[in-house]
């Protein structure tokens, strides 16, 4: 059976279409600007990592994410700084620091949780990392932590 | 506190919507088929009496209007129907004749309500619409006016304001709005509102999304009709103060909830993917989580030591059998293929909670608007419960605790 017309984007030909933006607002800030946030983040990240404040280093990270389209640099640089700080925690350290997050910041770690999972070998990425991080904070955060990094459309 | 009353109305089928008669001695239900089912109570038994059978498609939602003793219903037929008691020419029996509504949409009907007066109806629908049906006597038939503007997306929920105007409707775009359906004809001219003062139809009074998105699954003004409750599927519940101009958005640890009521002004029943009915209280300061109407702890002791638990988890559903089966296989190599003799899969899979899968639906039971006493729930395990609204088992799963930041409205 010739199964090709599913993968005819229909949308095209509706004049009244749902366009994605229409379901989150964008990101404030323009490229450039987000892309410099976020450098100057990373490097506050590395003051704060030298100094063993990791609930401060993340908080940096989660606060203000960059999300939407047309930030791509940005939001790759932000998931490498993380990925630092989660590769630099003590396993025994993750309930406490998942704790002392705000609920916000929690939603925006699950986003990156589930991110990371999905680019395997990318950066220093790491599989167990990320689900002994992800097992701590769904502990601390329960499942609606879960659905909201699926139904938020503020893609990190 | 009296425990709920539970019955179970089928074993297989989901009951998707139920809807009371006045005095509480009849229920019409869909069992996720394109019948309506009436049952009658007897004692502590519902007995099957009636089937009303008009919609070619399953049935969507169901509402019996106490005044009129109407039943409505709609149905992914993109139809809905009046249906009205009369007498039978032949054998002078009470039987249900339906009246033709004019829709004119042309995807299904996702959800119909009464208004406060009975005198219109709101269906919403897949078609980016919600039609407001009044009668019309010359044609003998209702007649719709829609309201699509600026609906983006399937309409889920909605529910009436008192005054017999507005309506509130949640929508899978991810809005709560609330609308004026004011029909020139039906309608005296509202009194001015916290949600305006010139109400023509199709006027929009408010739209409030939850932070991170999510359809909403349920909307619910209260019953002063000044302040509004909606669920989104974010796990979130939100309470509007149009006045404020506040939203309180409390992000649950729990499952999705999909149906909220008002008891009283400061008190709302919410329902969902997690199986028990918490209560939210709070007042212009402030909203949370106060307990759920359901004891999953007592029933686990009372039910007896169930394998596959052990103890209780802080994650809500996590540790659940499914969850343990897989666990089991990835880190013992043991399979525990479904069908296979060695565990009693039926009572390894029992929740704790009375409803065994999704509630569908909360409603009100007995008490007045501002002062309901007892809800009435269905859910996707078959089972109808009535629940003491004043039973309130705290929640202390420390997972479980709502969290609340408080939202400004741009």
């Amino acid at each position: 059976m010739d199964v090709n017309f599913r993968k005819i984007d229909i949308d095209q030909y509706d004049e009244d279409a749902l366009l994605d933006t229409e379901l989150y607002e964008s990101d404030p800030r323009d490229p450039a600007q987000a892309l410099n946030d976020t450098k100057q983040n990373a490097a506050a990240v590395r003051s704060s990592l030298s100094r063993n404040d990791y609930v401060g280093a993340l908080t940096l990270v989660l606060e203000n994410a960059p999300y939407g389209p047309n930030v791509e640099e940005a939001k790759n640089l932000n998931l490498q700084t993380l990925v630092s700080i989660l590769n630099s925690t003590k396993a025994t350290d993750i309930p406490g620091i998942v704790k002392a997050l705000s609920t916000d910041a929690q939603d925006t770690l699950m986003k990156y949780l589930y991110k990371g999972m999905a680019l395997p070998g990318w950066g220093d990425v790491s599989g167990s990392v990320l689900l002994g991080w992800h097992e701590k904070l769904t502990e601390v955060a329960g499942t609606g932590c879960i659905v909201r990094a699926m139904t938020d459309r503020r893609l990190v | 506190m009296a425990p709920p009353e539970v019955f179970s109305l089928s074993q297989q089928s989901p009951v998707t919507c139920h809807a009371f008669n006045a005095d509480r001695t009849q229920v019409a239900v869909s069992l996720k088929s394109n019948e309506v089912r009436i049952y009658a109570r007897q004692g502590n038994d519902w007995n099957h009496i009636d089937t009303l059978t008009e919609h070619d498609k399953p049935i969507t939602s169901i509402d019996w209007a106490p005044k009129s003793n109407r039943i409505v219903t709609s149905a992914q037929d993109r139809n809905a129907y009046v249906w009205q008691q009369s007498p039978d020419p032949q054998t002078g029996h009470m039987v249900w004749k339906p009246t033709l509504v004019l829709l004119r949409i042309n995807r299904a009907a996702t959800f119909v309500r009464w208004s406060p007066n009975e005198d219109k109806f709101a269906v919403a629908s897949g078609a980016r619409a919600i039609a407001i049906c009044s009668f019309d006597p010359e044609g003998d038939w209702w007649v719709s006016r829609l309201l699509k503007k600026p609906i983006r997306s399937t309409v889920l929920s909605v529910d009436w304001h008192p005054n017999n105007v507005l309506l509130a409707a949640g929508s899978a775009d991810m809005k709560a709005r609330v609308f004026s359906a004011y029909i020139k004809d039906v309608d005296k001219r509202p009194a001015p509102s916290v949600w305006g003062e010139k109400l023509p139809f199709n006027t929009i009074c408010g739209e409030y999304a939850s932070t991170s998105g999510g359809w909403v699954h349920g909307v619910a003004f209260s019953p002063s009709g000044d302040v509004l409750a909606f669920v989104s599927h974010d796990s979130s519940i939100n309470i509007v103060y149009p006045g404020g101009p506040a939203i309180y958005s409390i992000k649950l640890s729990i499952l999705p909830l999909v149906t909220v009521t008002f008891t009283t002004e400061e008190s709302v029943v919410a329902a969902g993917h997690d199986c028990q009915p918490f209560v939210f209280a709070g007042n212009q300061g402030g909203w949370e989580l106060i307990g759920s109407l359901d004891d999953p702890q007592s029933n686990k002791s009372s039910g007896g030591a169930r394998s596959g638990f052990g103890a209780p988890s802080p994650v809500g559903r996590l540790n659940s059998a499914a969850f343990n089966t897989f666990r089991n296989a990835a880190e013992r190599g043991i399979s525990n293929v479904p069908g296979s003799p060695t565990a009693s899969s039926a009572t390894e899979s029992e929740l704790f909670t009375v409803h065994q899968n999704t509630i569908t639906s909360v409603r009100p039971y007995e008490g007045v608007p501002g002062n309901i006493t007892k809800v009435s729930t269905s859910g996707v395990d078959g089972k109808l419960v009535i629940w003491d609204v004043n039973a309130i088992t705290p929640v202390t799963a420390a997972g479980l605790a709502g969290k609340m930041n408080k939202l400004h409205v741009r």
